[in-house]
Formats: structure tokens, C-alpha cells, sequence
């Protein structure tokens, strides 16, 4: 099982905890990594579409010449070349357009072959949940997980499909917490915004939000929240001391990534996951998880 | 069979104070909610207030939540919200000042909202003899944007406006698509600079809520960000916003990935003091943590060269 891996840049920048996690869980799960280093940006949805599907276009040429499909492990990353995707795909004069005008001077070609894939949807998809099982070593019993989904991994249903699974979805992470022997804590802000993409324009909004749902799951008696996009968790753990301010309320939720999650139940040791990287402290669950041992 | 209502209730006759009335009543297999409320209207309690007309899922008049998702009661079939437990809840749309029990107030939820981004044309030319014609394919995506019947679906789904009421909401911007992308409006950039006001374009958070909402298939979320792309080719004039796209391309089409430090500072303005030093206690935290990205230590990806050729001929062509 082998894919071309597109880290994203906040894996390495704002999140540099996540890459490696996210490296060393799948060298233990077996998943074969081979990482795109001359790609760019997706662009976030902050760049426009006719700068950013030309971008992408070249990612997704490259990873048909590697013959792979993309793993990503930022929902942004994931929804914003997902959709480039979809609509080069579907278009055939776009994509002609695009293969002649931006990609022939490299001898590049897009031919819509490949997939772009999160490792959530991975794990479930192609690596198996049984075998993801079998190879649990530490079921995170006791421990209160919220799930949060935010928007990119769940919408639009364009960039979701193809997939018979498009319902399932909408929940791996609720199934997730689940198999790892954790508690699943729901809570109804899982599939809204973060808040993030708004942090410039609506610094006060941006806050709100992350408040209002790391406030909603800690209510409910969550013990920390995972997420499988790094912008999410700028949002609620880097801003969670400004919404709190914001709120004039302690909220204290740490949040994890996807990978440091499904590492915890591998073995791997906080440390090995980064977890002192967090801006909120991981104490709680730390102290959880070694109670386990 | 029968079927209990737990109805919303506001009098602002009296206390004004939300309570909730329940009312149980017989209705046929293939019952809507919205003959349910009929129901009671007639038979049981004759102070319910609640809006409908057309009864056939078209005006959008009798929005509310359904054991708490938006529907239109019209087409809502009772049986469909009885399979989990015996009772159907039903409340007004969320965040919307209400008038009396299901009845809230249209003017705030949305028509001040669509006033303000001016919902005419304003022609570029004096009226000419024959037709004034456009394109077809323009005409085609405009007359999908037309397509819109007020319903506020869009809006009951927006993530934003929960916690603030006044962002102008997916429902008005979508209608300000439809005069800027009006081949015969007078001033696009006049138009752009109303929906780039605080409370507009930048404030949506392009989470798709809305494209899922809307019972018409507009998707309000790609018209909102097509009008974004649109003020980014013609000068964002939000000054904030500018700072950090540019900031944001300048970066990518450097280094072919982007500088989150530079993307931090270059927003606050490098001048801006006040603004830097307010990024200050978050920077000193993730230092600490060892997270904090360093401004322009930044190394170009492989193939930055390639990128950067991609991305001028992007903005080449779009000129």
C-alpha cells in the first residue's frame, strides 16, 4: 500500500508536530509514504481558483506519473485539491485548456487518473479497520474523545465522491474513537467551521467559534477533541487561550491530531507524538493514557 | 395515527417568555407537519401563529426546525421524524428574533440583508432601442442565481451566523452575485466594495453549509468565493484582507509553499506596531512550544520555479 504523500505546509509550519506523527504512524501501520517535495501549495481557498487549479493540476499530473494516490493529511489540503479535481475531471475543454496552456512546457499531462485521499478516508478505505484493530496496543479505554470533522472532509459532496461510502463518511471519526477503544463524546458543532478561515477578516467571529464548540464538547465531559485537519487545530488549541479570553471562560480542551490519536492506541509514547508541541496543555489525557500501561 | 407536537411558544403579548405547548392529534399515514399544525390551528388551539402559503414546498414561508433541522413544513412528512421516538419537536429557525411562537421576523433574518448590496440594476447604458442582450452562458448562470426563492435555507445552515447575526449571510451575498457578474451593471467595483464592507464576503468561512442547504442546487458558497476571486483580480479593498492574500501569493509564487511567519506579520502591515505586537503573546507561546514558524526562513520547495512560471501566467491570462 503505497501513496504519493502531500504533507501541506502547516504540517511542517504552525503544526510541526503533525508531520512526523503522521510519518511515524503509517511507517508502523505498514502504509508506504512517497512524499511530493516539488509541489505547491493547494492554495487553502485563500488563493483564487484560476491561480490555484492550474497548481494543483501540476500536484495531480505529478502523482499520476508516480502512478499513486495522494494521502493528505490536512482536510484543506484534501477539499481544495479534491475539488480541482472534480472539476478538471469533468470538463474536458477546462482540462485541455489547462494541460496546454500550464503543464505541456514541463511535460506534464493531467488525465484525471488519480484520487486525493485523507488518511482518515485511507484507513477505512483501503488499510482496513480489522487489521487497524489487530494492531492496537494500548485501547485508549476511559478516555472522552469529541470528534471534529470541520468543513473540507465532509464538504462540498463533489470533492467527497467518488465513493459508495459518501453517508460513512461523515463519521469515520466517531467510528474511529470507537475501534481505538475510546469514548465517543458527540457534541453539534462537530461538522461546522472552526473559524480559521475568518481569523483575518473576523478575528472576534474566528474566536467565537473555536469557543463556542471546544466549549460545546467540554460541556458534554470531553477529555480532548481530535481533528484530521491542522487548520481546525490552530484554530481550537494555538487560539482556545484567546477564545477563552474571549468568552471570559476556562475551556481547557486539548485537541489531537489524527495521527497522534491512532498513534497513542499503537504505543507510541506522547513524546514520540509531540504532544508538549500543543498550546493547550495535553496533561489530562497524557496522564489518562499512562494509566492504560 | 397519532402524533405529539411540542411546539415553541412565545407570546409577546404577554411575558414574552419561550415556553413550549404540546398538543397531540390524529393524522393520517402520509401526514406534513404543516397539516399537523393546521390541525391544532382548527381544532385545538387557535393561538398557535405560524406561517405557510404555497403548501407545496416552493415559497419557503413555513421554514422551520423540525426536530431541530431546518424543513419546509409543507413537504416535511410526520412519519419521517417519528421513527427514533414518538414526539416531533418544532421550533423557529435559530438566531432569528422571533415575533410569536413559529413566526419570526423575515426583515431581520434577511430582507435588510439583501437591501443593503442595492438588489437592482444599474445599468451602464441609457435605454437602448432594441434589447439589451448578454451573453448566453452568462445569462444561463445568472438565471440559476435568479432561480432563488428567498427561502433562507442558505442562511439557517451559514456557521457564521450563530455567532454573528449581523454578517450579511449566504442568501444576500448570492444576490449581490447576481449584478456583479451582470455584464450590464454600471460599476462592478462599486458593487464589490459593498459586499467587501465588514459583515461581507471576507467574513463567510467557505464552509459549504450553504451549497448543502439550498433546496435549488445555487451553491451560494461557490458564487460567494467567485465574487472573492473576482475582488482579489481586481484589488481587494479590504485592507486587512489584501495584506494577507497578497502576503499569501507572494509567498507561494516565491517559494512555491507558504511562510506562515511572513503570512502573520505581513497582515498585521510591517509597519503596524501595534498590530505586530499584538501577535506577540500567541508567538511567544508557540516559541515556547517549539510551533512558532520563523518569518522568510523559509526554504523554496523544488520546482518553485515551475510554480511561480504556473502562477504568473494565471494572473497573466485573468488580466
Amino acid at each position: 500500500m503505497k501513496y504519493a504523500f502531500y504533507p501541506g505546509c502547516v504540517s511542517r509550519g504552525g503544526c510541526p508536530e503533525l508531520y512526523p506523527s503522521a510519518v511515524k504512524v503509517s511507517a508502523k501501520l505498514g502504509i508506504e509514504l512517497e512524499e511530493m517535495k516539488d509541489v505547491a501549495c493547494t492554495g487553502a481557498g485563500v488563493l483564487p481558483q484560476y491561480i490555484s487549479d492550474p497548481i494543483n493540476a501540476r500536484t495531480l499530473a505529478k502523482a499520476e506519473q508516480m502512478s499513486l494516490p495522494i494521502m493528505t493529511i490536512c482536510s484543506t489540503c484534501q477539499g481544495v485539491m479534491a475539488q480541482a479535481n472534480y472539476r478538471l475531471r469533468n470538463d474536458p475543454d477546462y482540462r485541455e485548456r489547462i494541460n496546454k496552456e500550464y503543464l505541456a512546457e514541463e511535460g506534464l499531462t493531467y488525465k484525471g487518473t488519480t484520487e486525493v485521499k485523507h488518511l482518515l478516508w485511507v484507513l477505512f478505505e483501503d488499510y482496513g479497520i480489522e487489521r487497524l484493530k489487530s494492531l492496537v496496543q494500548k485501547p485508549l479505554k476511559g478516555l472522552r474523545v469529541s470528534p471534529f470533522y470541520g468543513c473540507f472532509i465532509r464538504r462540498p459532496p463533489e470533492a467527497i465522491t467518488p465513493t459508495k461510502e459518501l453517508s460513512r463518511r461523515k463519521n469515520y471519526l466517531d467510528e474511529l474513537i470507537g475501534i481505538l477503544g475510546a469514548e465517543c463524546v458527540d457534541f453539534s458543532g462537530k461538522g461546522k467551521c472552526c473559524g480559521f478561515p475568518i481569523l483575518t477578516a473576523n478575528e472576534e467571529n474566528s474566536l467565537a467559534m473555536a469557543g463556542k464548540h471546544t466549549g460545546e464538547a467540554k460541556e458534554k465531559g470531553a477529555d480532548c477533541m481530535v481533528t484530521p485537519c491542522p487548520l481546525c487545530h490552530l484554530s481550537l488549541d494555538g487560539n482556545q487561550p484567546k477564545a477563552e479570553a474571549l468568552k471570559g471562560q476556562k475551556i481547557d480542551l486539548p485537541i489531537l491530531h489524527l495521527p497522534q490519536f491512532v498513534g497513542l492506541a499503537l504505543g507510541f509514547d506522547p513524546d514520540e507524538m509531540k504532544l508538549s508541541r500543543h498550546i493547550v496543555s495535553t496533561k489530562t489525557v497524557e496522564t489518562k493514557v499512562e494509566m492504560l500501561a | 395515527m397519532e402524533i405529539t407536537f411540542k411546539v415553541y411558544r412565545k407570546d409577546p403579548e404577554k411575558d414574552g417568555k419561550p415556553d413550549r405547548s404540546t398538543y397531540t392529534v390524529d393524522l393520517p399515514g402520509d401526514a406534513t407537519v404543516l397539516e399537523g399544525l393546521l390541525k391544532i390551528r382548527d381544532e385545538v388551539d387557535s393561538t398557535l401563529a405560524f406561517r405557510a402559503s404555497c403548501g407545496r414546498g416552493y415559497c419557503g414561508e413555513c421554514m422551520m426546525r423540525v426536530n431541530y433541522s431546518a424543513r419546509f413544513a409543507c413537504i416535511a412528512k410526520v412519519s419521517a421524524f417519528t421513527q427514533k421516538g414518538p414526539e416531533i419537536l418544532l421550533d423557529p429557525l435559530r438566531n432569528v428574533p422571533v415575533i410569536k411562537d413559529l413566526v419570526f421576523d423575515w426583515d431581520a433574518f434577511m430582507w435588510n440583508k439583501i437591501k443593503t448590496i442595492k438588489p437592482w440594476l444599474e445599468s451602464t447604458d441609457e435605454a437602448s432601442e432594441g434589447e439589451n442582450l448578454i451573453p448566453d452562458a452568462v445569462a444561463k448562470d445568472l438565471r440559476k442565481v435568479m432561480s432563488c426563492f428567498y427561502c433562507g435555507m442558505c442562511d439557517e445552515g451559514c456557521t457564521v451566523l450563530p455567532v454573528d447575526f449581523n454578517f450579511l449571510g449566504p442568501a444576500a451575498l448570492t444576490k449581490a452575485y447576481r449584478f456583479v457578474f451582470d455584464p450590464r451593471n454600471k460599476d462592478t467595483r462599486e458593487r464589490l466594495k459593498i459586499v467587501e464592507e465588514p459583515k461581507g464576503i471576507w467574513d463567510c468561512v467557505h464552509c459549504f453549509e450553504a451549497d448543502e442547504h439550498c433546496p435549488r442546487g445555487i451553491e451560494p458558497t461557490k458564487r460567494i468565493l467567485a465574487i472573492r476571486d473576482l475582488a482579489f483580480k481586481v484589488g481587494i479593498t479590504n485592507e486587512k484582507v489584501a495584506r494577507h492574500h497578497l502576503s499569501f501569493a507572494n509567498s507561494v509564487k516565491e517559494s512555491g509553499w507558504l511562510d506562515e511567519g511572513r503570512l502573520a506579520v505581513e497582515t498585521e502591515g510591517l509597519s503596524n506596531i501595534k498590530g505586530l505586537m499584538k501577535l506577540m503573546p500567541t508567538a511567544a507561546k508557540a516559541i515556547v512550544r517549539g510551533k512558532a514558524p520563523i518569518p522568510y526562513l523559509h526554504s523554496k520547495r523544488p520546482g518553485a520555479e515551475q510554480i511561480r512560471r504556473i502562477f504568473e501566467k494565471g494572473e497573466e491570462e485573468k488580466k
